[in-house]
């Protein structure tokens, strides 16, 4: 089975850092597995997808500094 | 502790203005202050300096004696403050605290921010440096995102404020047209806010605080000195508190109460020995819509789950139980980081003394200053008393 967690809150960033302007729009949440809750990324959004707390999200990888990155479902 | 009073204010408009320099704004806003308290440079015991990004967005350090050179001080003591967007009142605690223990009768605290020369990726990623650059910042993660997600959880746990929350911008910027130290003078429609470039789901540009330039500086004296010196209304410093929580969002225990505010705002109401319903008018920290919510629920205003109802209803308008951010606030009067906890005190004191103008609050006795650094990582909380 696959790695998932929770959507414990979000965003959709429209305008970001230099380093992310050319993901715009890209989703960041709060994602819960296992009682904990990290930061993340969450890949794969597309304009005007519906997104909710609680809702299932998949993980993907892991950035290089180790917070973790999901993928919408 | 002896009793502390602001005895001297000054600012510069807050607004665009790439051409001036940060020498230039310290000058005018510092030199207003001193003329303001009718005291002579060499009165002038210690200087306490609040700035979050000139090193970022300048190339600028050592803030403490530019002031102070600017200012004609020579030689005195001088330091910089630095608490992301809580610069100033952090300043202005350590200067109250200074006075208070007896070193320092007399202490210049002066803030300064210079913002709008740079592009808007270069402001983002400073104001980005208030969080966490490893776990928040290189996940994509940007300062509006972060409150943004605050907000959805709000809208979560207590229901959808989206109306309530373009009507906090809607106030301000109405009391902003009563500003003349505003950066924006521009009346605005919940339709307007709601329909505005997207910053981050669910902020548009007009749920977000401005990017700006400024200066603010106060004069803060010991009572009995203030008393012998001063010609204007005094105003005394009578309760403050600080708290800090964790500095990213993941870790916090609750992200639709920041227990920096409860803790901060705890302490300032026990020194000051009154109740928030004692309070005729606050300026709080809405850096974004969602937060001005927040802070007058976690002030003690509103109960919690009510505060947006409350905006509704008009209670913290200008002329409301309870008057939030008369100045236009950080989303209208303007957001010079390390000048605007200062710049909330220099509009507290304005109306405690009468000054106000055509936006004076009636009967205004007891002013409240709320200055969050960060994700709310770091609170000061103020309450002043006219004498």
């Amino acid at each position: 089975m696959n790695r998932c967690g929770t959507i414990f809150t979000y965003s959709v960033v429209h305008s970001g850092t230099d380093a992310f302007k050319d993901k715009t729009p890209y989703v960041v949440a709060l994602v819960a597995e296992n009682q904990g809750i990290s930061l993340a990324r969450v890949e794969g959004y597309t304009e005007g997808k519906l997104i909710n707390v609680g809702m299932e999200v998949e993980f993907f990888a892991e950035d290089e500094n180790g917070n973790p990155i999901y993928k919408f479902i | 502790m002896r009793s502390v009073s602001v005895i001297g204010i000054g600012e510069t408009r807050i607004g665009r203005f790439p051409e001036r320099s940060l020498r230039d704004l310290i000058q005018e806003a510092g030199e207003k202050a001193l003329d303001d308290a009718g005291i002579g440079r060499w009165n002038v015991d210690a200087l306490y300096t609040s700035n979050f990004n000139a090193q970022f967005l300048c190339g600028q350090g050592h803030i403490g004696p530019l002031v102070s050179e600017v200012l004609g001080l020579e030689s005195i003591p001088a330091l910089r403050v630095e608490g992301a967007c809580a610069s100033g009142s952090l300043a202005f605690r350590q200067a109250l605290i200074a006075v208070a223990s007896g070193m320092y009768d007399v202490v210049l605290v002066g803030g300064v921010e210079k913002m709008t020369h740079q592009p808007t990726e270069i402001v983002t990623a400073g104001i980005a440096s208030a969080s966490d650059m490893e776990r928040e910042v290189a996940l994509g993660a940007t300062f509006p995102s972060i409150f943004a997600m605050i907000a959805n959880r709000y809208f979560h746990e207590y229901g959808n404020v989206r109306d309530e929350m373009a009507m906090c911008a809607v106030q301000n910027h109405e009391n902003a047209l009563l500003n003349p130290d505003a950066q924006l003078q521009k009346r605005i429609t919940v339709e307007q806010v709601k329909n505005g470039l997207p910053i981050a789901y669910p902020f548009t540009i007009y749920d977000c605080s401005l990017v700006s330039d400024g200066a603010a500086f106060v004069v803060l004296a010991a009572t009995d000195v203030a008393k012998a010196v001063s010609r204007k209304r005094i105003v005394e410093v009578i309760g403050c508190g600080q708290a800090g929580d964790t500095l990213t969002l993941a870790s916090k225990r609750s992200l639709t109460t920041f227990s920096a505010t409860m803790n901060a705002a705890k302490q300032a109401y026990a020194m000051a020995g009154i109740k928030p319903s004692d309070i005729n008018l606050a300026e709080v920290h809405d850096c974004f819509t969602i937060t001005q919510i927040i802070n007058i629920e976690d002030l003690g205003f509103f109960e919690k789950g009510k505060g947006a109802r409350a905006v509704a209803e008009g209670k913290t308008a200008a002329k409301g139980v309870i008057p939030i951010n008369v100045s236009g606030g950080l989303k209208a009067k303007g957001h010079p980081i390390g000048a605007t906890g200062l710049s909330q005190i220099y509009e507290v004191v304005t109306q405690l003394r009468g000054d106000g103008g055509e936006r004076q609050v009636r009967n205004a006795e007891v002013g409240l200053t709320h200055n969050i650094g960060g994700t709310a990582a770091t609170c000061v909380v103020s309450i002043f008393r006219g004498r």
